[in-house]
Protein backbone atom coordinates (compact mmCIF):
# COMPACT_ATOMS: atom_id res chain seq x y z
CA UNK A 1 0.00 0.00 0.00
CA UNK A 2 1.28 3.51 -0.69
CA UNK A 3 2.48 5.51 2.15
CA UNK A 4 0.16 8.30 3.73
CA UNK A 5 2.63 10.90 5.88
CA UNK A 6 0.98 11.13 9.18
CA UNK A 7 1.54 15.04 10.06
CA UNK A 8 1.81 14.46 13.81
CA UNK A 9 4.18 11.48 13.55
CA UNK A 10 6.77 13.67 15.38
CA UNK A 11 4.73 16.36 17.07
CA UNK A 12 3.56 16.74 20.08
CA UNK A 13 1.35 18.80 23.10
CA UNK A 14 0.90 22.73 22.34
CA UNK A 15 2.61 22.34 18.91
CA UNK A 16 0.09 19.52 17.69
CA UNK A 17 -2.91 21.37 19.52
CA UNK A 18 -1.97 24.70 17.70
CA UNK A 19 -1.42 23.18 14.10
CA UNK A 20 -4.77 21.24 14.32
CA UNK A 21 -6.22 24.43 15.58
CA UNK A 22 -4.91 26.94 12.67
CA UNK A 23 -5.72 24.27 10.22
CA UNK A 24 -9.40 24.44 11.10
CA UNK A 25 -9.39 28.06 10.59
CA UNK A 26 -8.60 28.01 7.06
CA UNK A 27 -10.49 27.86 4.08
CA UNK A 28 -9.81 26.28 0.55
CA UNK A 29 -8.75 29.09 -1.46
CA UNK A 30 -8.39 29.31 -5.63
CA UNK A 31 -4.43 27.79 -5.98
CA UNK A 32 -2.33 29.76 -8.41
CA UNK A 33 -0.40 27.70 -11.08
CA UNK A 34 2.82 28.33 -12.96
CA UNK A 35 3.86 25.30 -15.07
CA UNK A 36 6.79 24.18 -15.53
CA UNK A 37 7.92 26.32 -18.31
CA UNK A 38 11.23 23.71 -19.66
CA UNK A 39 12.69 20.41 -18.53
CA UNK A 40 14.24 20.35 -15.06
CA UNK A 41 17.49 20.14 -16.98
CA UNK A 42 17.37 23.20 -18.25
CA UNK A 43 15.83 25.12 -14.81
CA UNK A 44 17.73 27.31 -12.19
CA UNK A 45 16.76 26.09 -8.95
CA UNK A 46 16.53 28.08 -5.79
CA UNK A 47 15.89 27.31 -1.81
CA UNK A 48 13.38 28.91 0.73
CA UNK A 49 13.90 27.59 4.11
CA UNK A 50 12.58 29.04 7.10
CA UNK A 51 14.64 27.55 9.59
CA UNK A 52 16.31 30.58 10.05
CA UNK A 53 19.80 30.22 8.05
CA UNK A 54 21.92 33.25 8.27
CA UNK A 55 26.06 33.62 7.30
CA UNK A 56 27.91 33.91 10.16
CA UNK A 57 28.75 37.49 8.59
CA UNK A 58 25.63 38.46 7.82
CA UNK A 59 23.37 40.42 11.10
CA UNK A 60 21.95 37.66 12.74
CA UNK A 61 17.76 37.11 13.12
CA UNK A 62 16.48 38.93 15.76
CA UNK A 63 15.66 36.20 18.85
CA UNK A 64 15.79 38.35 21.44
CA UNK A 65 12.95 40.58 19.98
CA UNK A 66 10.81 36.80 19.98
CA UNK A 67 11.90 36.18 23.61
CA UNK A 68 11.07 40.01 24.51
CA UNK A 69 7.92 39.16 22.89
CA UNK A 70 6.46 35.54 21.66
CA UNK A 71 3.65 36.91 19.38
CA UNK A 72 6.64 38.50 17.12
CA UNK A 73 8.90 37.08 15.08
CA UNK A 74 11.74 38.64 12.86
CA UNK A 75 10.00 39.37 9.23
CA UNK A 76 13.58 39.63 7.69
CA UNK A 77 15.21 37.61 5.12
CA UNK A 78 18.49 36.66 4.29
CA UNK A 79 20.57 35.54 1.29
CA UNK A 80 22.99 32.51 1.07
CA UNK A 81 25.51 31.61 -1.59
CA UNK A 82 25.15 28.76 -3.66
CA UNK A 83 28.47 27.00 -1.97
CA UNK A 84 27.14 27.79 2.00
CA UNK A 85 28.29 25.18 4.14
CA UNK A 86 27.08 24.20 8.13
CA UNK A 87 30.55 26.19 8.90
CA UNK A 88 29.36 29.41 7.28
CA UNK A 89 25.77 29.86 8.76
CA UNK A 90 24.26 30.30 12.10
CA UNK A 91 21.08 28.92 12.82
CA UNK A 92 18.06 31.46 14.26
CA UNK A 93 15.07 29.19 15.08
CA UNK A 94 13.41 28.49 18.97
CA UNK A 95 10.89 26.35 17.92
CA UNK A 96 13.35 23.18 16.75
CA UNK A 97 16.29 21.95 17.42
CA UNK A 98 19.25 23.17 15.08
CA UNK A 99 21.82 21.53 16.06
CA UNK A 100 21.51 18.91 13.20
CA UNK A 101 21.58 21.39 10.61
CA UNK A 102 24.17 23.32 12.47
CA UNK A 103 26.40 19.57 11.67
CA UNK A 104 24.98 19.04 8.22
CA UNK A 105 23.38 21.67 6.26
CA UNK A 106 21.76 19.69 3.70
CA UNK A 107 19.86 17.87 6.55
CA UNK A 108 17.42 20.80 5.84
CA UNK A 109 18.68 23.43 3.07
CA UNK A 110 20.76 20.62 0.85
CA UNK A 111 22.72 23.70 -1.65
CA UNK A 112 25.64 20.40 -1.75
CA UNK A 113 22.98 18.20 -3.25
CA UNK A 114 21.86 20.65 -5.73
CA UNK A 115 25.74 21.27 -6.92
CA UNK A 116 26.14 18.06 -7.16
CA UNK A 117 22.47 17.69 -9.43
CA UNK A 118 24.01 20.59 -11.36
CA UNK A 119 27.23 18.72 -12.16
CA UNK A 120 25.60 15.77 -13.24
CA UNK A 121 23.07 18.30 -15.27
CA UNK A 122 19.66 16.83 -13.69
CA UNK A 123 19.00 20.57 -13.13
CA UNK A 124 19.78 23.52 -15.03
CA UNK A 125 21.73 24.90 -12.69
CA UNK A 126 21.72 25.62 -8.76
CA UNK A 127 20.88 29.48 -8.27
CA UNK A 128 23.73 31.62 -7.47
CA UNK A 129 21.57 32.78 -4.77
CA UNK A 130 19.28 31.39 -1.95
CA UNK A 131 17.22 32.41 0.84
CA UNK A 132 16.31 31.93 4.64
CA UNK A 133 13.58 33.31 6.68
CA UNK A 134 12.95 32.61 9.94
CA UNK A 135 10.42 30.22 10.89
CA UNK A 136 7.09 30.71 13.51
CA UNK A 137 5.75 34.29 12.34
CA UNK A 138 2.38 34.26 13.95
CA UNK A 139 1.53 37.37 12.49
CA UNK A 140 2.73 37.21 8.42
CA UNK A 141 1.56 40.66 7.73
CA UNK A 142 5.30 42.73 7.11
CA UNK A 143 6.24 39.01 5.97
CA UNK A 144 3.41 39.14 3.07
CA UNK A 145 4.04 42.76 2.72
CA UNK A 146 7.77 43.67 2.66
CA UNK A 147 9.99 40.45 2.59
CA UNK A 148 8.23 38.58 -0.09
CA UNK A 149 7.96 41.41 -3.06
CA UNK A 150 11.70 41.77 -2.05
CA UNK A 151 11.95 37.79 -2.79
CA UNK A 152 10.74 37.77 -5.65
CA UNK A 153 13.07 40.84 -6.99
CA UNK A 154 15.67 38.57 -5.79
CA UNK A 155 14.57 35.86 -7.68
CA UNK A 156 14.06 37.25 -10.66
CA UNK A 157 17.27 38.93 -10.54
CA UNK A 158 18.48 35.55 -10.27
CA UNK A 159 16.87 34.10 -13.36
CA UNK A 160 15.23 31.37 -10.86
CA UNK A 161 12.72 29.29 -12.19
CA UNK A 162 11.78 26.36 -9.94
CA UNK A 163 11.78 27.61 -5.90
CA UNK A 164 11.34 24.72 -3.51
CA UNK A 165 10.17 25.04 0.07
CA UNK A 166 11.38 23.85 3.13
CA UNK A 167 9.80 24.89 6.13
CA UNK A 168 10.62 24.60 9.07
CA UNK B 1 4.32 32.77 0.75
CA UNK B 2 4.81 29.58 -1.68
CA UNK B 3 1.06 31.08 -2.96
CA UNK B 4 3.13 34.13 -3.89
CA UNK B 5 6.30 32.95 -5.61
CA UNK B 6 4.67 30.72 -7.86
CA UNK B 7 1.42 34.09 -8.90
CA UNK B 8 4.75 35.81 -9.47
CA UNK B 9 5.67 33.40 -12.00
CA UNK B 10 7.73 30.59 -10.12
CA UNK B 11 7.13 26.87 -10.30
CA UNK B 12 6.82 26.16 -6.86
CA UNK B 13 6.99 22.98 -4.49
CA UNK B 14 7.16 22.67 -0.54
CA UNK B 15 8.35 19.93 1.12
CA UNK B 16 7.06 19.38 4.15
CA UNK B 17 6.83 17.00 7.45
CA UNK B 18 3.71 18.27 8.24
CA UNK B 19 1.44 18.08 5.04
CA UNK B 20 -2.01 18.92 6.63
CA UNK B 21 -0.62 22.60 8.05
CA UNK B 22 0.83 22.62 4.49
CA UNK B 23 -2.07 21.83 2.59
CA UNK B 24 -4.54 23.66 4.43
CA UNK B 25 -3.25 27.25 3.42
CA UNK B 26 -4.23 26.57 -0.70
CA UNK B 27 -0.39 25.79 -2.26
CA UNK B 28 0.16 24.37 -5.41
CA UNK B 29 2.41 21.76 -4.89
CA UNK B 30 3.13 19.35 -1.81
CA UNK B 31 5.44 16.74 -1.36
CA UNK B 32 5.10 15.41 2.50
CA UNK B 33 7.78 13.48 4.06
CA UNK B 34 7.56 11.67 7.56
CA UNK B 35 10.40 12.95 9.10
CA UNK B 36 11.33 15.33 12.40
CA UNK B 37 11.35 18.74 12.40
CA UNK B 38 14.94 20.55 11.37
CA UNK B 39 15.66 17.29 9.55
CA UNK B 40 13.67 17.59 6.79
CA UNK B 41 15.59 15.65 4.33
CA UNK B 42 17.19 12.93 6.39
CA UNK B 43 19.94 12.65 8.98
CA UNK B 44 22.99 14.62 9.34
CA UNK B 45 25.89 13.18 7.21
CA UNK B 46 23.37 10.75 5.27
CA UNK B 47 24.15 12.55 2.16
CA UNK B 48 22.49 9.22 0.03
CA UNK B 49 19.54 9.39 2.07
CA UNK B 50 19.23 13.49 2.03
CA UNK B 51 19.81 13.29 -1.97
CA UNK B 52 17.45 10.49 -2.16
CA UNK B 53 14.70 13.01 -0.99
CA UNK B 54 16.04 15.93 -3.08
CA UNK B 55 15.09 13.85 -6.29
CA UNK B 56 12.03 12.44 -5.03
CA UNK B 57 10.56 16.20 -4.73
CA UNK B 58 12.08 17.29 -7.76
CA UNK B 59 10.23 14.07 -9.53
CA UNK B 60 7.25 15.17 -7.85
CA UNK B 61 7.81 19.21 -9.21
CA UNK B 62 8.06 16.97 -13.08
CA UNK B 63 5.00 14.46 -11.84
CA UNK B 64 2.02 16.59 -10.63
CA UNK B 65 -0.41 18.17 -12.65
CA UNK B 66 -3.40 18.96 -10.62
CA UNK B 67 -3.02 22.68 -8.55
CA UNK B 68 -2.76 21.30 -4.83
CA UNK B 69 -1.49 18.11 -5.32
CA UNK B 70 0.08 16.15 -2.89
CA UNK B 71 2.71 13.52 -3.59
CA UNK B 72 3.50 11.24 0.00
CA UNK B 73 7.07 10.03 -0.28
CA UNK B 74 7.59 6.73 0.66
CA UNK B 75 10.46 7.53 3.25
CA UNK B 76 10.72 5.99 6.93
CA UNK B 77 12.35 7.68 9.59
CA UNK B 78 14.40 5.19 11.41
CA UNK B 79 13.93 6.07 14.76
CA UNK B 80 10.42 6.28 16.98
CA UNK B 81 9.52 9.55 17.80
CA UNK B 82 11.09 9.32 20.92
CA UNK B 83 14.04 8.62 20.30
CA UNK B 84 14.18 11.03 17.02
CA UNK B 85 14.64 14.10 20.01
CA UNK B 86 13.04 17.04 17.78
CA UNK B 87 13.27 19.48 20.82
CA UNK B 88 15.09 22.55 20.90
CA UNK B 89 17.38 23.54 23.22
CA UNK B 90 15.60 25.78 25.34
CA UNK B 91 12.07 26.04 25.71
CA UNK B 92 9.89 28.49 22.65
CA UNK B 93 9.23 31.82 24.52
CA UNK B 94 5.49 31.54 23.65
CA UNK B 95 5.49 28.13 25.92
CA UNK B 96 6.98 29.71 28.88
CA UNK B 97 4.53 33.12 28.07
CA UNK B 98 1.32 30.82 27.79
CA UNK B 99 2.75 28.99 31.13
CA UNK B 100 2.13 32.55 32.86
CA UNK B 101 -0.81 33.82 30.98
CA UNK B 102 -2.59 30.63 30.24
CA UNK B 103 -5.47 32.54 29.64
CA UNK B 104 -3.81 33.96 25.95
CA UNK B 105 -3.92 29.94 24.79
CA UNK B 106 -6.91 30.98 22.68
CA UNK B 107 -5.45 33.90 21.15
CA UNK B 108 -2.73 31.26 20.13
CA UNK B 109 -5.22 28.76 19.12
CA UNK B 110 -7.02 31.06 16.80
CA UNK B 111 -4.12 32.78 15.71
CA UNK B 112 -5.55 36.19 16.94
CA UNK B 113 -1.96 38.37 18.15
CA UNK B 114 -2.57 40.71 20.50
CA UNK B 115 -1.35 44.13 19.91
Amino acid sequence: MPKTVDSYRFISGLTKRMIRSWISLEQPRPIPWTPLSRPLSECTLALLSSAGIALKTDQPFDQEGERQNPWWGDPSYRVLPKTATAADVRLYHLHIDPSYAQQDLNCLFPLQHLQELESTGRIGRSSPRHYSIMGYILNPERLLRETVPALIRDLKADLADVVVLVPA
Amino acid sequence: MQRELEAAGFTTITLTPVPDLTASVSVPRIAAIEYPLGRTLGAPCDAAGQMAVLEATLQALDTIRTPGEIVHLPFEWPQTPKEARADPPEPPPIGRYLARNPWFLPRLLSRSVPG
